[in-house]
């Protein structure tokens, strides 16, 4: 299948495409990755595409006291990128699609496309990532957590450009994504990303949030606040996997039940707790 | 670049080697433009939905899946697709590997894995065998055939010094 009639637009820099953006109904292109299948399925028909997939001002990886990831960059080069206190970055993005989605899928497009499923909005909603989001009017800030509304629903209005992603980096933190999968290279039906301090066998600080659990990243607050100050060991660690479905209402569909996924979600994370409990 | 709904664009592409300058509709595919518009048809449409990998091409050297790139994206760029991987009529080191080794069935998805070989033997680092089917999970052969399909592309790896 192919898209319906669609314009095209290719600005030579990141002016010109909020430019074009104010002034015309369209939709961005960076990698395709997720736009296209869905133009195909001609779930979306806009009047142009504006493709900022070649804009090299977009495309960077700054390191530093924050780390800023520019939204054009490639799956691929994150992959091949050991970022320092932010190492789970990594271990995300090679977890991704495959190869070919990797290569041409950038981390803008996958944070603005706000999958609820989709692997680097769990990740960033962890590290409290900020957002940067330019428009004609100006430039704006916004933090992960309040980035990311609903399924396909973020703080992006029609005429915003996603620019960068910014982490702080977490020194001493144990960090992992892991995801289950039908198949390889699969959306998640559970993904955990977790990182964690802890100090003499003590949790000083921890974050965890899910993907493919909720309309959008689910932060497992709770969990956090009964692991903070304790000591990490196997009564707590069940305690907190616990406490981390409560008041979460997974979706039910062809991949698995809704308790199927709050089971999955218990274990990843006592799994994984436990791991890092023995690593310490 | 600008092109309104409907109107076509000339793009210009190097493909195996070879510059090209067409008109295409922004919407036309990177796939149809290379079976259609230059009649190279060894890359293959399996899916159609992302997930086959019969389709793979590098562009710039990286492997992509040309089902869901347009044509447009590829303006500038090089393209290389199973027809440019021998030269000289002869066989590239990956061709030949997946010959000796039986790794093709019907040969529908053949074509883009042996791309995607291509792509990720390129470093010419050892790879093992596990690592193997994690680089080629974007390629599904529905003959269920993998096997020789490994075996072949870890030939290819020691043939090429790795
Ligand atoms: C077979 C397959 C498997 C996949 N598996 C996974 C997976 O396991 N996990 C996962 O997380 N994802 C997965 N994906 C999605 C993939 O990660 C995409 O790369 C990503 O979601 C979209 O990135 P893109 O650059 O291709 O964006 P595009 O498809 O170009 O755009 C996606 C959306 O974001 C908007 N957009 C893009 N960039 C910006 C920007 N800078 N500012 C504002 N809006 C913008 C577009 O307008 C569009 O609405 C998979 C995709 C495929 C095809
Ligand atoms: S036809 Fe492109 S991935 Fe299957
Ligand atoms: S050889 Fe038949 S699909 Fe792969």
């Amino acid at each position: 299948m192919y898209p319906a009639q669609v314009g095209y637009y290719k600005p030579e820099s990141l002016g010109e495409a909020l430019d074009f953006l104010e002034k015309h109904e369209s939709k961005i292109i960076a990698g395709g990755q997720s736009l296209i299948p869905m133009l195909k399925l001609r779930i979306l028909n806009p009047k142009y595409l504006v493709d900022i997939g070649d804009l090299k001002e977009l495309s960077f990886i700054r390191e530093g006291d924050v780390i800023s990831i520019g939204a054009t960059t490639r799956h691929s080069e994150l992959v091949s990128k050991r970022l320092p206190g932010a190492e789970i970055i990594q271990e995300t993005a090679s977890k991704v699609g495959d190869v070919q989605v990797r290569n041409m899928g950038t981390v803008g497009g996958s944070v603005s496309n706000a999958d609820p499923s989709a692997d680097y909005p769990a990740m960033f909603s962890a590290l409290e990532a900020t957002m940067v989001i330019r428009s004609k009017a100006g430039t704006r800030e916004v933090n992960a957590l309040d980035f990311f509304k609903g399924p396909f629903n973020t703080a992006l209005g029609q005429s915003d450009i996603l620019e960068q992603v910014k982490v702080k980096p977490l020194r001493g933190y144990k960090q992992v994504y892991r995801k289950i999968v039908r198949r390889a290279g699969d959306f998640a039906l559970v993904g955990l990303a977790l990182v964690l301090k802890a100090n003499a066998g003590v949790v000083e600080d921890v974050r965890i949030a899910f993907t493919g659990v909720s309309d959008k990243p689910y932060r497992a607050i709770k969990a956090e606040e009964a692991l903070r100050g304790s000591k990490l060991d196997s009564s707590s660690i069940s305690k907190a996997s616990e406490i981390a479905v409560e008041g979460v209402n997974p979706p039910s569909d062809s991949r698995g039940s809704s308790m199927y996924r709050k089971e999955v979600m218990k274990r990843l994370l006592r799994n994984t707790l436990e791991e890092m409990k023995d690593a310490s | 670049m600008l092109a309104e709904p409907g109107q076509r664009v000339k793009i210009k592409v190097k493909v195996n080697g070879v510059e090209y300058e067409e008109e295409v509709e922004p919407r036309k595919l990177l796939v149809d433009f290379l079976r259609e518009n230059l009649n190279l048809t060894g890359t293959k449409i399996g899916c159609d939905t992302t997930t086959c990998g019969a389709c793979t091409v590098l562009v710039n050297g990286k492997s992509v899946k040309s089902c869901t790139m347009l044509a447009v994206q590829a303006n500038n760029k090089e393209v290389v697709t199973i027809e440019g991987l021998s030269t000289d009529s002869r066989l590239s080191v990956v061709q030949q590997a997946f010959k000796d080794n039986f790794a093709l069935q019907c040969g529908f998805c053949t074509a883009g894995m042996i791309v995607q070989a291509h792509y990720i033997l390129k470093e010419k680092k050892p790879l093992s065998e596990e690592e193997v089917r994690d680089l080629i999970h974007g390629n599904i052969c529905r003959c269920t055939g993998y096997q020789n399909i490994v075996n072949a592309i870890m030939d290819a790896s020691r043939r090429m010094g790795a």
